[in-house]
């Protein structure tokens, strides 16, 4: 008895300090890996391939080349962290091809507008001049067909 | 002795509340650059009354990005996750201003028929 007495009396004052140790680890391990349980983004990856396909439909590879093979890059990246299970690099490559790809969309989309403004604008003032010659011409030849 | 193999336990414990007050405390004055740049990219959208009358929607998810992107700044200080909100925030405030310059040329488009006809 009096031989263990003195180990009990030292256990609890060095197991202190290495227990505050130990916690401090754990909580600085929990802020650095963010408190997260991460899950693959399966959601996240299907969405930013439909964006995909509909800023195709756009004709984004054609009207916005950059972006959509930026987006394209992306989406190619996040399936293979996906693959390898690292699901936060996945999910984070997932929601930036995304918004490229979103991105090319709505440039294609704002490209084929312009160009019909464009087209439109030219259709107009070209009626305008053959509309203001036929005037100078006089009624006799007729007003010009549209 | 055997007690303070590492610290002694007044300055463990000072340690400990000073790590303690790094993180949770975080250092509340520093600026994060991603987070200026999407905060430029919003209100340069948001001041643009082209921008803000035609892409209003786009401009909403630009400031929900934007909000999450402070919130993640403010409350756990993860500068790489503060960085990739960062960035969706100004992809989100460039679809707002194509988006409006795409609505602009429909409006045109618009504007132009009558006079066709």
């Amino acid at each position: 008895m009096a031989t263990i007495k003195p180990g009990m009396m030292r256990r609890p004052s060095a197991l202190r300090p290495m227990a505050a140790i130990t916690c401090l680890i754990i909580l600085v391990a929990f802020q650095i890996s963010g408190c997260s349980t991460t899950k693959p983004p399966t959601e996240t990856l299907a969405s930013a391939e439909l964006t995909m396909r509909t800023a195709v439909e756009a004709r984004a590879d054609e009207l916005a080349p950059m972006d959509l093979q930026r987006a394209r890059e992306k989406l190619e990246r996040s399936k293979k962290a996906m693959a390898s299970g690292k699901y936060e690099e996945a999910r984070r490559l997932a929601e930036i091809a995304q918004v490229e790809a979103e991105l090319a969309e709505v440039k294609a989309d704002a490209e084929i507008t312009r160009r019909a403004a464009d087209g439109l604008r030219q259709a107009v003032d070209a009626l305008r001049q053959e509309m203001e010659r036929g005037m100078v011409r006089g009624t006799s030849t007729g007003t010009p067909k549209e | 002795m055997r007690s303070d193999w590492f610290f002694g336990n007044a300055s463990l414990s000072a340690t400990a509340f000073g790590l303690l007050a790094f993180f949770f405390a975080g250092c509340a004055t520093v600026r994060n650059p991603a987070l200026d740049r999407a905060r430029d990219a919003y209100e340069t959208a948001r001041r643009d009354p082209g921008v803000a009358g035609r892409a209003a929607v786009a401009l909403d998810k630009t400031r929900m990005t934007l909000e999450q992107a402070e919130r993640v700044w403010a409350t756990e200080k993860d500068v790489s996750e503060v960085e990739h909100l960062g960035y969706l925030a100004e992809k989100r405030a460039e679809i707002a201003r194509v988006t409006a310059r795409q609505r602009l040329a429909a409006d045109e488009i618009l504007g132009l028929r009558p006079q066709r006809e």
